[in-house]
Order: C-alpha cells, then structure tokens, then sequence
C-alpha cells in the first residue's frame, strides 16, 4: 500500500514537472489559473504544448509498462519484453511502410497490424515439430524479426524524400515533440479498453504462471489462453507506438522497476505497479530529453534508449549470475 | 583446389558485375580499356576511375575483413550468431569515428580513421565481457543482448549528438547503415594495409584458436594459454573490424553469413576457413552493394541495408537450430 502511494506521488510530481518546465517556466500558480480560467499563459501550455505531450506520454508509457509485464509473465522470463522481441519494430515499420507507399489510414491500426504479424512470425518461426518451445528460442527469434523489421524501415527510409525521411527516422526513435488532443484520446480509450481486457484475464495469467501443467490440471485450455494474452498485450504495445513510436526499453524496463518500486506481490498489483512506472519513465524520459541541453529537443527515446541499454546489460550479468541464462 | 577456384570464379563475377552494373552501365570491355589507356573525356572512363573503382576497393577491403573477424569471433565464441554488427563492434569502432570527426574536428580523413581501433577494441572487448565470455560459457542469448544493449546505447549517444550538431547529418547516415559510396575519399590504401595485417595475424594464430574452441580445458592440456589466445582473437577482431568500418561504415550480418558458407566450402580447417571467409566476404559484399544499385532506380540502397535484409532471414534460420536452454 505504502509502495503504491509512493509511485503515484512520484507520477503526481513528474506530471507537474514535466508541465511546468520548458522554455517558458510556469509557476504551479499560473498553470493553476489556466485550468481554472481557461486563460493566461498556463492555459496555452496546458492546452496546446505540454498538456497533450504529458498525457499522450503518460498513456504511451503505461500500454507499453503493462504490455512488458504481461509479456514477462507470461514467459516467466524478464527479458521477454515487445521491444526486445520485435514486436515494437514490426508495429513501427508498418507505421513507416504506411508512409512511404502513401497509404492514410489510422496509425494505431497499421500499429496493430505490425505488432500482430511479427508476433504471429515469431511464434510459427521458434517452432519446430517435435520439441517444446523455450522461451529463449522465441526472443531470439523475435530479436532476428526486429532486426528485420529494423532493416526494412531503413529500406523505405530511403524511398522518401529528405525532410520527410528526417522526420520518420525521428518517429522510428520514438518521439513526443507535436503531440495534440487525437493522441492523447487515442492511447487513453484504446489504452483503457485494453488493459481492462488485460486485467479481465489475470485469472488465467495467474494460473499459466504456476507452470503448464499445474494450469491444465486447474482446467485451463492452455494454449488459447497464452494466445489471448499474448494478443492482448502485443495490442498494448501497440497502442503505445502508434501514438509515440517505437520507444525502446520502457515495455523491458517496467514490471522489474515497478515491482520493486511498490512491492507488489499479487499479479494484478504487479500489472498496475508496472503501467504506472512506464507512465513515470516515459515522463521523466521527455522532460529529461527536453531539459538535457537548452534549445534543442531531443527525442524521448534516445533517453530511454540511455536509460534502458545499461538496464539490459545489468539484468543479463545478474541472470548470468543466477546462472538462467 | 577446386573449392578455392570456384570461390575465386565468384569473387571475379562479382567485381565485373561491380564495375559494370549500374546507372552508367559501363561493359566489361570498356571497362578493360579504362583499365589500360585511361581517357580522361571519356565518361565512361571517369565514372569507372573515380567511382567504380574505388567502391570496388572498399567493398573488397570491408567484405574479406567483416568475413574474417565474423569468422574469428563465432569460433572464440563458438556461437554461430556472432557477427561484428550484431555485437556492437561495428557501432564501437563507427561511434569513435563520429566523436573523432565532430569533437576533434577532421583534420584529415585517415588519422580520423585510426580512431576506429580504439572504438572496436573496447566495444569487442566489452561485448565479450558482458556476454560471459570471460567464464568460459558465452551463451547465444546473452551475447546477442548484451550486442543489442550495446548497439542501442551507441545509436542513442549518436542520435544525440547528431541533433546536437546538425552539420554531423551526413556522418549520420553513414554511420547507421555502412554504405560503399563514399569510398573515393576513405583512406584506401591503409585500411587494405591493416587489414590485410589482420588477416595475417589470424592466419599465424588460427591454430591455438582452434585449440581453445575445444575448450579450456582440454585447449591448457595441448599448451595453450586462454587469456593469450583471446587476447590475440580480439587484436585480429579489432584490425579487421577497424578497417571495415573506416572504409564502409557498420555493416551488419555479413560476419554472420559468411562463416556457416566458408565452413561448407572449406571444410573444419580454420585456416581455410578464413581465407574461404574472406573471399566469401568480398563477393557477397560485392553483390549486396551491386544488388543495391539496381534494385530501385534512381535510389540507390546502401550496401549495409542489403545485407541486412539477406542477413536478417538467416538469423532466424539459425535461431532456430539453436535450443539454447537445451545445450547450455
């Protein structure tokens, strides 16, 4: 209880700082009165600059939080996360493809369409007849469907013309600079939708978690549950790219960090410690990456991207240690 | 001897394709005669001398040297998704050259690029740390993490510093996906030289290497010292790594391929196995860059995206033999 308190303050102060600083700082007082009034220099901020930027990065960062930690579940496994198995990349390089080839349609559905090809690839590619899959063998297979993806939206990099190159290579970094209220409505109500679909199925999550055998025996149609989920939380992550991009790390790093952040024990406080912590990474991620050095934005995911690598490095020497891997 | 012909038949297709594909088709008889009477009017000639020619040089300089430190590093590691781009050494050497061309200035092209060797060195030698290499044990799956780790910490600082400094766009480019087409103004002649001293080197301790991928144990009972051994791979990675990426940029999953084909032609004699890997190297980097020129025009598709998209597919083919929790 004590931890959850601490991780809402935490967000509850990031949100702020992340309103408040920038190029025009605001004092809590003026952001007050522009959302009480509608007027002054704090309800241009709110309305327009940083209000839609700090929601859209608070949805973003909590789809792509609990998608790493379903994710991590359900394989047993922490480094099984959407943006180390290619998940991320499949839905980013849809997103590009869409671009190139001059198509319009709505970016979280090209988001979804990726997402669930690469996953659907790295399930039928890490099987073979005969033997059980390990987890191992699926995220190195989704790390080969990443490199690919990655390869491919360099390709159609290429195809289009220079400004709109620079700005897509932003976008596939993974970026929140130009947010505005469709976004943040998008990953809110997709957000929403899902992850009440997500918490619907903890139960089973729960159960697959004891071991397969153990959740057959409990009466569990194993392998539709896995698909469920697994659909359920490449749907998440990609809910969180279509309106951010493919930001690299925040699905890997969230359930360890929120699990340790709060405490939590029982699955269901797990999956939300998780969301709330990549709301808070994401956040602290932008403002960092936007206060870091005057008159230049950087985009979020270079900083998650510094954030995340050493993160990754350490988990591994301490599974070396354990001896898991 | 039949072998070693059919590979030098395909490394030779693949420089005469090389010079005469292209948006100035140039044919090889032309090319021949550019060859012996230069004719400075001659456009075909020009494009030949001053373009053709010198990516045709990189591309045999970069090929053979990723074919050869791909080589090295699978046996020392004895993981067959070991490969200098995928584990980082490539963003190590290139990431030195950008800190060396934006924070020092460029005063000229090849000092600059010695800066690659401390770059591979270090981003090899942590890789290899990282990926519990010092144990004994280097793991597929951790190895090819702690790689991505790397390769994404390296992307993020350059992402940074490249919008940080707008004039480092151009480097930029280069830097993420190795590319042969700004071969006339690398420094050539030295990189071939390092390179090639590499290759020597490899060749001179192909042997104590081969006894240490039997294991240290049983390579301490033959006489070798494990330490010395890897010491002496990392110098080989380093060199050729190094040259590669001074003269083309990082290009990824070259060293991946490369060795699986060289072992088939060559058969489990590491030293034909290396020298199979560097004209198997050659050629193939060749083709990619050739294959990239003709495969949308008027755009040309950087060598390195090539053979990432022919890579790719064979990553996963060997991701999929591999049972990690099995073996391990």
């Amino acid at each position: 209880m004590r931890g959850a308190l601490t991780l809402c303050l935490l967000l509850l102060a990031a949100t702020l700082a992340a309103l408040m600083l920038g190029p025009v700082r605001l004092s809590p007082a003026l952001l007050w009165q522009g959302l009480s009034s509608g007027e002054g220099p704090g309800a241009l901020v709110l309305g327009t600059i940083r209000g839609p930027r700090v929601l859209t990065a608070l949805g973003a960062g909590a789809v792509l939080g609990l998608s790493g930690a379903l994710f991590q579940a359900l394989f047993r496994n922490p480094l099984a996360a959407p943006d180390i198995m290619g998940f991320t990349a499949g839905a980013g390089l849809t997103i590009i493809a869409a671009i190139a080839l001059g198509l319009t349609l709505p970016p979280p559905l090209l988001a979804a369409g990726g997402g669930l090809v690469a996953a659907l690839l790295v399930v039928l590619l890490s099987q073979r007849r005969g033997h059980a899959t390990p987890p191992l063998t699926m995220i190195l297979v989704g790390l080969g469907i990443g490199f690919i993806a990655s390869a491919l939206s360099s390709f159609l990099l290429t195809l289009l013309p220079h400004p709109q190159a620079a700005e897509a290579q932003r976008w596939l970094t993974g970026s929140l600079a130009a947010r505005d209220w469709t976004h943040v409505a998008q990953v809110w109500l997709i957000g929403a939708a899902l992850t009440a679909l997500a918490l619907a199925q903890l139960r089973r999550l729960a159960a697959l978690e004891l071991g397969e055998d153990l959740a057959a025996g409990l009466g569990l149609r194993v392998g539709r549950a896995r698909l469920a989920l697994a659909g359920t939380a490449v749907l998440l992550a990609a809910a969180g790219v279509a309106v951010a991009g493919p930001v690299p790390f925040i699905a890997l790093m969230s359930g360890p960090l929120g699990a340790r952040l709060t405490g939590a024990q029982r699955l269901q406080g797990r999956m939300l410690s998780a969301a709330g912590t990549g709301a808070l990474v994401l956040v602290v991620a932008d403002l960092a990456a936007r206060a870091a050095l005057p008159g230049i934005q950087l985009p979020a995911g270079v900083m998650t991207g510094l954030l995340g690598a050493p993160y990754l490095l350490w988990r591994l020497s301490r599974e070396m240690e354990k001896g898991e891997l | 001897m039949l072998r070693l012909l059919g590979l030098l038949a395909l490394l030779a297709l693949a420089l005469v394709l090389a010079l005469s594909v292209g948006a100035r088709p140039v044919t090889p008889a032309v090319a021949l005669e550019a060859l012996r009477a230069y004719d400075p009017t001659n456009p075909d000639h020009v494009t030949l001398m001053a373009i053709r020619l010198p990516r045709l040089a990189a591309g045999l300089i970069a090929g053979g040297a990723l074919g050869v430190a791909g080589t090295i590093m699978q046996v020392m590691t004895r993981n067959p998704l070991a490969d200098p781009g995928l584990l980082g050494v490539n963003s190590g050497a290139a990431f030195a050259l950008l800190i060396g061309a934006t924070v020092l200035g460029a005063p000229d092209a090849a000092s600059v690029a010695l800066l690659t060797f401390p770059g591979a060195a270090m981003a090899s030698a942590l890789v290899f740390i990282l990926g519990g290499g010092l144990r004994g044990d280097v793991g597929p799956v951790r190895l090819t993490l702690a790689g991505a780790a790397l390769n994404a910490l390296l992307l993020s600082l350059v992402t940074a510093i490249v919008l940080i400094r707008q004039d480092t766009l151009d480097m930029f480019r280069f830097w993420v996906a190795g590319s042969l087409t700004q071969a006339a103004s690398r420094p050539l002649l030295e990189m071939a030289l390092i390179a090639g001293a590499g290759g020597v080197f490899a060749l001179a301790v192909a042997p104590q290497i081969e006894a240490l991928s039997l294991g240290a144990a049983l390579s301490r009972g033959l006489g070798t010292k494990p330490r010395r051994v890897q010491a002496a791979a990392l110098v080989v990675v380093t060199l050729c790594t190094g040259a590669a990426v001074a003269v083309a940029g990082p290009i990824a999953f070259l060293g991946l391929m490369v060795p699986p084909l060289a072992r088939l032609v060559a058969g489990h004699a590491l030293r034909r196995e290396l020298l199979a890997s560097a004209l198997l190297g050659a050629a193939l980097l060749l083709f990619a860059d050739t294959l990239g020129r003709v495969v949308m025009p008027p755009a040309e598709v950087r060598a390195g995206i090539m053979t990432a998209l022919i890579g790719g597919p064979v990553f996963l083919w060997v991701a999929r033999r591999l049972r990690p929790g099995a073996t391990a």
